[in-house]
């Protein structure tokens, strides 16, 4: 009993997704589903985030390069290749985890705002190259094809299976956000967060551990991106590297509460599906960006600690299920 | 204390400032779901079936058409002139009384839009609401080909016909669709009118390809080089810049360097303005400028000088529009109102002179009309079979689609035409039609063979 009680910091937020994946399958609902698929990829991207943001300290402003990376090389592999889309996924994760190792290498040297400019840096050199890159088709992208469906069992299995697969992926990114957390190695980047230099002082090589938490941030986001674009049927580099993706993921995780497992979920939850409600709300949805920057600046002000940092500051007892 | 009253004020603020959005929405958002009331309406659109017999009107059905808009992000001009273009349609079909089929059904027609931020993230999940919750009937493209290859995934996974406009790259019709049906001119034959004026104004050209790094003007540069290579121009130049560039300096010191003389590409309204712009202001000595979209839109004489002989590929212009007579000259159906009674009925609704945009929104609606009368129903089948057989005219052009497997929708039978803004002789800011030659209103302006 107790053993459970200990692992509420996981089961909390495992329970929330599986909430979300169930929705739209109880319901049988179509748009519940498409709307399910959003949340599930912001939340995916956000928790993968958090484990540079929030555990290690470091502010990626250009984290959705290892989206667009992934999710270009894996969407060759499948339409370019014939390559299924489960080996697409594969390939688009490891290709992100091995350029997250090199550009780790590279500069994760750097700390505070240098590391932030690199990263925007890195995202617009990436998008770029692939604008130039023929063999991703440049700046035209690449269009799948419909037969790559027919694998699937058609367009619309094929579209049933994406929401599965990310649904797989979402618990697979807290599940990894949640390893690292109570790890040695995550209490080593935690430390890193507080005081780096002081962790180094500790025994923890800080390079080393920056760069594999650069890595395991960077994996689930290239599959993720593969998966989308499997499912948009089309890329295009500025569909892949969007800046603005990469600063909303910033806003999830800060609005849910960063250094947590659960903190990612409610910002991408709260965020993504208050852009949905607007979006399609009879009396929003002409002004619904005005209305989503007067709430994000009303929760900024109001409450800088994030959802979860707020509520267990107020509710001690809550301390043990919000980690 | 005193940092409450801080975030007081700063609520205070924040609502104020939401409570004047939420009061400017009020006032401008219906605007173009629903059009201000033609002052003085154009006749109607001809509804075959609704000039039957009177017979009594056994039951009325509404139709909806679902689609989304970039009301926001960067295609917002564009998109907005094409949504008031099928709004107009809708408006003036439902006033006269909807199309009638042969057992007396009235059908009517309501749209359902969202925004869709000119952003790919939401659009399957908008296109699904449209279909799932709003039970849309039919689906408009959004605009652009990136967004439309996203959306036609759940138009066919839903059996939905998608009439696209404003979607022009070929590779989305290459897909293996059954539902697309494009409106455009491909985005591959768009400058191939401007190639055959050129061959004949100046052979020797030595051109400049130079356009925005993306899906539809890189599709158009691809699709033009070979035709161009074949007439024996040398391509001295070929030139991709980003999407928000706004500093053409490099890139105008690049055409000067190159030796060009003439220069085709740009890529839309924002890049296409600057390029012009910074064009005129160094004046390099090009003999002429071709730009893409950009030239086409009513605004873009606010450049001054700048747009002077600015030429563009449009999809419809007023001085150049399909009649009846050309129809009947090559033995199609004519359908719809002239060209004439929509331009003085889109700027009695919204005071502008039409653009090709606003046709081809219109245009979307006309066809599909077409399609339920000749389908003499609304499932979507019968109205998918009548759009593969459909072979018309209307004042936006012929109307033919390819009903192969390898590019099924793709436009076989819709031609551009070539426009130039010149000076009329009051010194006014006019766009002119300077190819092809049969349907010209002026010579081109073009400048004079270097000695």
């Amino acid at each position: 009993m107790k053993n459970w009680r200990n692992h509420l910091g996981l089961l909390v937020p495992l329970l929330v997704v599986a909430g979300m994946v169930l929705w739209p399958v109880a319901t049988g609902n179509l748009s519940n589903r498409e709307n399910s698929f959003t949340i599930l990829k912001a939340i995916a991207l956000a928790s993968s985030l958090n484990i540079l943001l929030g555990y290690t300290g470091y502010v990626s402003f250009g984290h959705i390069v290892f989206y667009g990376f992934g999710g270009y090389v894996g969407l060759y592999f499948v339409n370019e290749q014939g390559w299924s889309i489960w080996a697409g996924i594969l390939v688009g994760g490891i290709s992100s985890g091995l350029l997250a190792f090199l550009l780790g290498k590279a500069i994760l040297r750097l700390r505070g705002a240098y590391f932030a400019l690199a990263t925007i840096g890195i995202n617009e050199a990436m998008k770029a190259f692939v604008n130039n890159f023929d063999l991703f088709g440049g700046p035209i992208g690449m269009t799948l094809n419909f037969s790559v469906y027919r694998a699937y069992g058609g367009a619309a299995e094929a579209l049933r299976l994406s929401f599965y697969i990310m649904a797989g992926l979402t618990f697979a990114a807290l599940i990894l956000s949640h390893l690292v957390r109570t790890s040695k190695f995550g209490l080593g980047l935690q430390a890193i967060r507080e005081n780096e230099d002081a962790a180094e002082v500790m025994g923890v090589v800080a390079p080393d551990a920056k760069t594999w938490a650069y890595v395991l941030s960077a994996i689930i986001p290239g599959m993720v991106g593969v998966l989308f674009f499997f499912k948009n049927g089309n890329v295009e580099p500025h569909v892949a590297f969007p800046l603005h993706a990469s600063i909303e993921l910033l806003v999830m995780v800060m609005l849910g509460g960063q250094g947590t497992v659960l903190g990612p979920i409610i910002g991408a939850f709260a965020y993504q599906g208050m852009r949905g409600f607007l979006v399609t709300s009879p009396i929003f949805k002409d002004i619904q960006l005005s209305v989503s920057g007067v709430v994000l600046l009303l929760i900024v002000l109001f409450i800088p600690a994030g959802a979860i940092g707020w509520l267990r500051q107020r509710i001690p007892s809550l301390r043990r299920v919000l980690a | 204390m005193k940092g409450k009253i801080v975030k007081l004020l700063t609520l205070l603020m924040v609502a104020s400032l939401f409570l004047a959005a939420c009061g400017g929405g009020a006032t401008e958002a219906p605007a173009p779901a629903e059009p201000a009331e033609p002052a003085a309406p154009a006749e109607p659109a001809e509804t075959e079936a609704s000039e039957e017999p009177a017979q009594p009107a056994m039951e009325e059905q509404t139709v909806v058409i679902g689609f989304t808009s970039s009301l926001t992000g960067s295609q917002e001009v564009s998109s907005k002139r094409q949504v008031n273009g099928f709004n107009l349609w809708m408006e003036q079909v439902n006033e006269a009384g909807g199309v009638t089929l042969s057992d007396g059904t009235v059908v009517k027609f309501e749209a359902h839009t969202y925004d869709d931020e000119s952003n790919a993230e939401r659009v399957q999940e908008l296109y699904t609401r449209l279909i799932t919750e709003d039970n849309a009937d039919f689906l408009i493209s959004p605009y652009s080909s990136g967004l439309t290859s996203a959306a036609s995934i759940v138009a066919e996974q839903n059996g939905k016909v998608m009439i696209t406009t404003g979607a022009a790259d070929d590779d989305t019709y290459k897909t293996g669709n059954t539902s697309l049906f494009q409106l455009y001119t491909p985005a591959s034959l768009y400058m191939s009118s401007t190639v055959d004026m050129l061959k004949e104004l100046d052979p020797e050209a030595k051109i400049a390809l130079v356009h925005e790094s993306d899906k539809f003007s890189t599709s158009v540069a691809e699709g033009i080089k070979p035709y161009l290579e074949a007439n024996n121009f040398e391509i001295v130049l070929e030139e991709g810049y980003a999407s928000d560039t706004a500093d053409f300096g490099p890139i105008v010191n690049k055409i000067s360097g190159s030796g060009a003389t003439v220069l085709l590409g740009g890529g839309h309204y924002n890049d296409g303005t600057a390029l012009a712009r910074a064009i005129y202001d160094r004046n390099i000595g090009l003999k002429f400028v071709y730009l893409l979209v950009a030239p086409a839109d009513t605004k873009f004489p606010e450049l001054g000088d700048a747009a002077l002989g600015v030429a563009t590929s449009s999809q419809w212009e007023l001085a150049a529009t399909h009649n009846e007579a050309e129809a009947s000259n090559l033995g199609v159906e004519w359908f719809g109102p002239s060209g004439e009674e929509f331009a003085t009925a889109y700027e009695a609704a919204y005071g502008d002179p039409p653009t090709y945009h606003v046709a081809g929104g219109y245009a979307a609606g006309l066809v599909l009309q077409k399609a339920i009368i000749d389908a003499d129903s609304v499932d979507p089948e019968a109205v998918k079979a009548a759009l593969n057989a459909m072979d018309i005219m209307t004042f936006y052009g012929g109307t033919k689609f390819d009903t192969s497997e390898e590019a099924h929708g793709l436009q076989i039978a819709h031609k551009m035409v070539v426009a130039q803004w010149q000076k009329n002789e009051a010194g006014e800011f006019e766009r002119v039609i300077i190819a092809p030659a049969d349907v010209a209103t002026a010579d081109p302006l073009y400048a004079p063979s270097a000695p």
